[in-house]
C-alpha cells in the first residue's frame, strides 16, 4: 500500500514540480534570524567574491530554529550544508549522525590552540573530554548585563544609594549588590523598575537566566561525567541562587512573565529598568541611536560573583557543523578551511560576528571595538553550559515546569522546587540508562 | 414587514445600527493598530504611553524590502549623502543594506515568499473548491452508501492535531520529493481544506430544486451538462463563500509552511514573524509585512462580499 | 471504504442513455476526493498508530521498541496530562461561548437594512483574515501592560493581562473570540436571512412576545448552520497551538497542543506523543460526533 501510494505521489510530483536546476556551487548555511546570520552573510559574501561559490545563509526565527533543525537532520534531509546549531545541540546531534565528525579537522589545524577554551569545550567537543570534535567554534556568546550609565551617574541617585546602602552605586560586583541596586532603582510609580530578567519557559530562556545565578553561586547543574543530580542541582547554594532570581523577579517591569533578549533589549531602549541581562549578542542594537535613544547613556558589565566570590556565566552562542546528509561536504569544509583563517577570523569580529579565536580576542582592537567587547572578553573565559546530552530537552522542560511556577508566582519554595527537578533529572537519565538508581 | 413600521421598530433599527457601528469600530481597533504601527517610524512603536498621533513615513516598507544588518556605529555623513533615498532611510534607521558578492543590493525574502503565498493559495482554493463542489453534488444527488461515515470521515480528516501529522508528512514527502516544492503545500492545503468545503458546499447543492435538473434532462442535456449549465451557476454563491474561507486558511496557514518548505517554496506567514529575532523586534517592519499580506485576501473578499452575504443565506435554508 | 460506492444506481436516472451514466458521473465526482484524502490521511495515521505503541524517537538512530500500552498507560496516569486536558476544556467552552454569543449577537444586529452592509460585514470579518502567529505577536503588545493600547485606552495602569495566572487564559480566549467571532457571525447571517419574513409576520399578528419569537422561530431555523459553525469552532479550538503559545508562558495556560508539541518537537519522544495525539483525536472524534448527531437530529426538526 505505501509504496504504491509514494510512487504514486512521486509520479504526481515528478511532472509538477517545478524544476529547479540545482547550482553545483552552491552552499547554504542554516542560522536562527538575527544579527550575527546577517553579519555571517555578509562575511559569506566575501567568500562568493573570492571564489565564485555562494553561501546562502537561511534563517528561521528562533522560536522555531530547534523544531525546523531537527526535524530537517531526523529525516535526513539535505536542505542544508552546514547549520550554526545550539550548543546543547551537539550530544542529540552527534550520536544520532547528525553531524560530520571534524576531530580530523580540528586537530590539523590545531584549533585547540587557536580557539578560546571554552568555546571548543562546550560548542564542539561531545562528549566531554573525549577528544571528539563535531563543530567548528562561529559565535562566541555569554550572558551579560547592560545598565544605565545615566541613572548610575546621576549624582542625586548615587547620594540617595550610598546614604540608604552604605557602599557607592556602581555597575555591581556581586549578586546582592545587583539586588540592592535592582531594588533602589525598582519604582513603579515612576514608570521605572528595577531589573530586567529572562522569564520565558518556551524554550532555555528562564533557565539560562537562572544558570547565571546559580553558576556564580557556586552551583552546578549535576555531575556532567557521571550523570548524578541529586544534591547538586539542590544544593544550598543552589537554593539560594534560586531564591534571589526569585527576589529579583520582584523588581522587574509589570507583566515580566515571558521575556527573553527581546523583551530584557526593550527594557534598556524604552527606559523601563535600570539593568537588563542579555547576550552579548544582542547588544549591537543597544549601542546605536538609531534603535536606542538611550545609546549614550547605555553601559555593560559582565554578570558578578556569588557570595563566595565565584563568577561565572551562562553560555550561548554556537559552533559550525557539517550536516551528514549534505550533498556538498566537500566544498563546505573548504568554507570552513576558509572561515577558521586568521584574517577570515578578524574579519568576522569587525562584521559585529564574536569569533572565538584567541588571538582576535586578545587584540586591543577587538577589545576597544564596542563598549562590551571587553566585558564579552573576560566573560568567555569563565563559562558553563547546560547538559549536552541527547535527552537535554527532556531536562529543559523538566527545569521550566519545576521552576517557573516558583520564579514568577511564588508557588512553593525553592528547596522544593530544586528537589523535585533532581527527582524528574534522575527518573529521565535513569530511563536513558545513564545512572542504575 | 410590507406593514408600515410603528416609531418602537424605527427606533430599535436605529439602536441596532449605532451598535453594529460600535462593535464594528471596536472589532477594527486592532488592525487600526497594526496599520498605523505600519507607518510609524520605529521609535514610536513602543512607547510609554503608546504614541497615538504622528507623522506617517514609509520607512518600514523599505526596510521591509531590503536585506539588513545592525550597524554598531552612527553612519557618516558622506554615507548618508552617498546613498539614494530608500538606502539612506535604512541607514538612519541604525543599519546598513547587504550586497551580495557582486556588490548587488540585497532583497530581503518577503517580495519571494509573497509570489509563493499567492501560488499556493491560489491553486489550492482552486483545487479544493472544484474537489469539493463535485464531492458535494455527488453525495447531494445520488445515493451513496455509507453516505454519512463517508461524509463524517471527510470531516474526521481536519480533527488530526496537525502537530502530529508534521512528522510523518515530512518522511512522505521527503520519500516522494515533494518537500520545499509548491505542489508540496498545494496538496496539503487542498487536502486540509477539502473536508470543510465539502461540508459547505453540500449545504449549498441540497438547496438547488432538483426540479431544475430533471427539467433540463428532459430537455436533452447530459447529466454534465446539466451540472455545469443548471447547477454550477445556482450554485455560484456558495462556491464564492467557500473559496473565500480556503483562501483564507491556505493564506495564513503557518506550522506546514515552516516544516514542509525551505528558501525555494515557503510562503509569508514563517518570514513575517521572524522580524522579532534581531536584537530588538522592529514592529513598524512586522506590521507593514502584516499589513501588505492583509490586503489581497482583504481585497479578494470584498470583492466577493455580494456573493458572500447572498451566497450564505441561500445555502443555509432547508427546504 | 471506496469501493462501499460503487454499487447502487439510481433507479430515477433518466440519463443514462446519453453521456456518462449516472453512476460514472457520481464516481468520477466522489472517488478522487475520498482517494485523495485517503492517501493524505492514512499514512500519518498508521505511522503514528504503530509508533504510539513503541518509545521511538525520531531523533535517534536507536531501533523502536514494542512496549504495548505502556505509553498509554503513563499518559493517562500523568496528572500533568490531566491539567492540559482541562484546561483545555475550559479553554473550549469560554472561546466557542464567547464566539457564538458575540458572533450570533452580531448577526442579529446586521440582520436588517443597514446603509453599507456589505462593507460593514467585509470589515468586521478581517480579524480572521490575519495569520494566527501575526495576531498573538500583536495582542501580545495590545495586552502589554507599559506599551499596550488596551490599558492605556481602558485606564487599567499596568493590568496584568497574561503574566496573570487566572487572567491569561481568558485573555487567550478574548483574542481568539475577537479573531474568530466573525466566522460564526458570517456563517448565523446566512442562516438569518433565510429565514423566511411571513413566519415574523405571523408571529406579529398573534402579537408574540420578541423572546417567544427568537426562541420558537429564529433559533430553530438558525440552529443547523449554526451547528456547523460549532462543530468547526469546536474542532479547531480543541486543537489550538499557536496564539497560547506565543501570548503567554503561564502554566494554566498549557493546553494540550503546547504538550504536544514540547513532547514531539522539543523531546522528540516520537513513540508517546503519537500516543497522545491518538487521545487527543479520540476525543475529538467524540465530541465531534455528538454534535454532528445532534446536528442531523436538528435538521430533521
Amino acid at each position: 500500500m505505501r509504496s504504491k501510494l509514494t510512487g504514486m505521489l512521486a509520479g504526481i510530483a515528478m511532472t509538477l514540480a517545478s524544476g529547479t536546476a540545482a547550482y553545483s556551487q552552491e552552499l547554504t548555511i542554516f542560522w536562527a534570524e538575527w544579527d550575527p546570520a546577517n553579519y555571517l552573510q555578509e562575511l559569506a559574501n566575501i567568500y562568493e567574491a573570492e571564489t565564485g561559490v555562494k553561501v546562502t545563509v537561511e534563517t528561521t526565527p528562533w522560536s522555531d530554529f530547534q523544531t525546523k533543525a531537527f526535524t530537517e537532520f531526523n529525516a535526513k534531509g539535505s536542505a542544508y550544508d552546514m547549520v550554526v546549531g545550539d550548543s546543547q545541540w551537539i550530544g542529540a546531534a552527534s550520536e544520532a549522525g547528525h553531524y560530520v565528525d571534524l576531530t580530523e579537522f580540528f586537530n590539523k589545524y590545531k584549533l585547540n590552540e587557536t580557539m578560546a577554551p571554552a568555546t571548543v569545550k562546550y560548542y564542539a567537543e561531545y562528549p566531554s573530554n573525549s577528544g571528539k570534535y563535531w563543530s567548528v567554534p562561529a559565535e562566541g556568546d555569554a550572558v551579560g548585563w547592560s545598565y544605565r550609565k545615566d541613572w548610575f551617574e546621576d549624582p542625586k541617585e548615587m547620594e540617595a544609594f550610598k546614604a540608604k546602602y552604605g557602599y557607592d552605586l556602581a555597575p555591581p560586583k556581586t549578586w546582592a549588590e545587583l539586588r540592592d541596586i535592582a531594588e533602589f532603582f525598582h519604582r513603579p510609580d515612576e514608570k521605572r523598575y528595577g531589573i530586567a530578567i529572562y522569564t520565558d519557559n518556551s524554550y532555555d530562556a528562564l533557565v539560562m537566566g537562572v544558570e547565571n545565578a546559580i553558576f556564580s553561586y557556586g552551583g552546578e547543574l549535576g555531575d556532567y561525567a557521571t550523570y548524578k543530580v541529586d544534591g547538586i542541582i539542590n544544593s544550598e547554594q543552589n537554593v539560594k541562587a534560586l531564591e534571589m532570581y526569585r527576589e529579583l523577579y520582584g523588581f522587574t517591569p509589570p507583566g515580566w512573565a515571558k521575556t527573553f533578549f527581546a523583551e530584557d533589549n526593550q527594557a534598556i531602549t524604552e527606559g523601563l529598568a535600570a539593568m537588563s541581562m542579555n547576550y552579548f549578542a544582542f547588544f549591537p542594537a543597544l549601542v546605536n541611536e538609531a534603535s536606542n535613544p538611550n545609546a549614550k547613556g547605555t553601559g555593560f558589565f559582565a554578570n558578578p560573583a556569588g557570595p563566595g566570590g565565584e563568577q561565572f556565566a551562562a553560555l550561548g552562542g554556537q559552533g559550525i557543523s557539517v550536516v551528514s546528509y549534505s550533498e556538498n561536504k566537500e566544498e563546505s569544509m573548504k568554507f570552513l578551511e576558509w572561515f577558521i583563517k586568521d584574517e577570515t577570523q578578524k574579519k568576522w569580529a569587525e562584521l559585529g560576528g564574536y569569533t572565538a579565536n584567541k588571538a582576535v580576542l586578545e587584540s586591543e582592537e577587538f577589545q576597544n571595538a564596542t563598549p562590551y567587547n571587553k566585558a564579552f572578553y573576560e566573560t568567555m573565559f569563565k563559562v558553563k553550559d547546560f547538559w549536552a546530552t541527547p535527552e537535554y530537552a527532556e531536562l529543559l522542560i523538566q527545569m521550566n515546569q519545576r521552576l517557573y511556577p516558583y520564579v514568577t508566582a511564588g508557588e512553593g519554595t525553592a528547596k522544593e522546587a530544586l528537589d523535585s527537578l533532581a527527582a524528574d533529572w534522575n527518573a529521565t537519565f535513569k530511563k536513558y540508562n545513564r545512572v542504575q538508581q | 414587514m410590507a406593514a408600515v413600521k410603528t416609531g418602537a421598530e424605527v427606533a430599535g433599527n436605529r439602536i441596532a445600527i449605532v451598535a453594529v457601528l460600535i462593535i464594528t469600530l471596536i472589532f477594527l481597533a486592532p488592525i487600526y493598530w497594526i496599520i498605523a504601527t505600519s507607518f510609524k517610524p520605529r521609535n514610536l512603536s513602543t512607547t510609554i504611553p503608546p504614541t497615538i498621533v504622528f507623522t506617517p513615513e514609509i520607512s518600514p516598507f523599505v526596510k521591509l524590502f531590503t536585506k539588513r544588518s545592525q550597524l554598531r556605529e552612527q553612519p557618516t555623513q558622506e554615507q548618508l549623502d552617498a546613498a539614494p533615498w530608500w538606502e539612506r532611510i535604512v541607514l538612519e534607521g541604525g543599519e546598513k543594506v547587504v550586497r551580495d558578492g557582486k556588490g548587488n543590493v540585497q532583497w530581503s525574502a518577503y517580495p519571494n515568499r509573497f509570489m509563493n503565498s499567492l501560488i499556493v493559495a491560489i491553486t489550492s482554493t482552486v483545487l479544493a473548491v472544484g474537489m469539493g463542489t463535485i464531492t458535494a453534488y455527488g453525495f447531494s444527488r445520488f445515493k451513496v452508501k455509507g453516505e454519512a461515515d463517508l461524509l463524517f470521515f471527510i470531516l474526521s480528516t481536519r480533527m488530526l492535531p496537525p502537530v502530529v501529522v508534521a512528522i510523518p508528512m515530512f518522511l512522505m514527502y521527503r520519500a516522494v520529493g515533494l518537500n520545499d516544492t509548491h505542489w508540496g503545500l498545494i496538496l496539503l492545503y487542498t487536502a486540509f481544506n477539502l473536508s470543510f468545503a465539502v461540508w459547505l458546499m453540500k449545504g449549498f447543492i441540497d438547496e438547488i430544486p432538483k426540479e431544475y435538473e430533471e427539467a433540463a434532462l428532459v430537455d436533452g442535456y447530459t447529466r454534465m451538462q446539466a451540472f455545469f449549465k443548471i447547477v454550477i451557476p445556482e450554485a455560484a454563491t456558495g462556491i464564492a463563500a467557500t473559496a473565500v474561507f480556503c483562501f483564507i486558511t491556505a493564506w495564513n496557514e503557518y506550522a506546514f509552511a515552516l516544516i514542509m518548505t525551505n528558501r525555494r517554496a515557503q510562503t509569508a506567514p514563517p518570514f513575517i514573524p521572524s522580524q522579532v529575532g534581531s536584537g530588538l523586534p522592529d514592529w513598524t517592519v512586522i506590521a507593514a509585512g502584516t499589513f501588505l499580506f492583509l490586503l489581497p485576501v482583504a481585497i479578494f473578499t470584498f470583492l466577493l462580499r455580494n456573493h458572500l452575504l447572498r451566497g450564505m443565506s441561500f445555502g443555509a435554508i432547508r427546504k | 471504504m471506496a469501493t462501499a460506492v460503487i454499487e447502487t444506481l439510481d433507479p430515477k436516472s433518466r440519463a443514462a442513455s446519453r453521456g456518462m451514466s449516472d453512476i460514472a458521473i457520481r464516481n468520477l465526482f466522489i472517488i478522487p476526493t475520498i482517494a485523495f484524502l485517503i492517501i493524505f490521511n492514512i499514512f500519518p495515521l498508521l505511522y503514528s498508530l504503530g509508533y504510539s505503541f513503541t518509545d521511538f524517537r525520531a531523533s535517534t538512530n536507536a531501533p523502536a521498541n514494542f512496549v504495548g500500552l505502556q505509553n498509554y498507560r503513563e499518559l493517562l496516569n500523568d496528572p500533568f496530562i490531566w491539567t492540559n486536558f482541562s484546561i483545555t476544556a475550559k479553554y473550549v467552552i469560554v472561546s466557542v461561548t464567547g464566539q457564538v454569543v458575540v458572533g450570533f449577537g452580531v448577526a442579529l444586529l446586521l440582520n436588517r437594512d443597514i446603509p453599507f452592509k456589505g462593507l460593514i460585514t467585509t470589515l468586521l470579518l478581517l480579524p480572521m483574515m490575519l495569520s494566527m502567529a501575526v495576531v498573538g505577536l500583536f495582542w501580545k503588545l495590545l495586552y502589554d501592560p507599559s506599551f499596550g493600547i488596551i490599558n492605556h485606552v481602558l485606564g487599567l495602569g499596568t493590568f496584568e493581562w497574561l503574566s496573570n495566572a487566572d487572567m491569561a487564559l481568558y485573555a487567550v480566549a478574548i483574542t481568539d473570540i475577537w479573531m474568530w467571532s466573525p466566522f460564526v457571525m458570517l456563517l448565523s447571517l446566512a442562516g438569518l436571512s433565510a429565514v423566511p419574513k411571513h413566519l415574523y409576520e405571523a408571529a406579529a399578528i398573534d402579537r408574540a412576545g420578541s423572546l417567544y419569537t427568537f426562541f420558537r422561530i429564529t433559533l430553530p431555523l438558525v440552529a443547523p448552520i449554526l451547528m456547523i459553525a460549532i462543530i468547526f469552532r469546536t474542532m479547531e479550538a480543541f486543537k489550538t497551538f499557536d496564539l497560547a503559545y506565543i501570548l503567554t508562558s503561564q502554566p494554566t495556560t498549557e493546553v494540550i497542543s503546547i504538550r504536544l508539541y514540547k513532547m514531539a518537537f522539543q523531546e522528540w519522544q516520537t513513540g508517546r506523543s503519537s500516543a497522545l495525539a491518538y487521545i487527543v483525536l479520540i476525543m475529538i472524534l467524540a465530541i465531534t460526533n455528538i454534535y454532528v448527531k445532534y446536528l442531523n437530529k436538528v435538521k430533521e426538526r
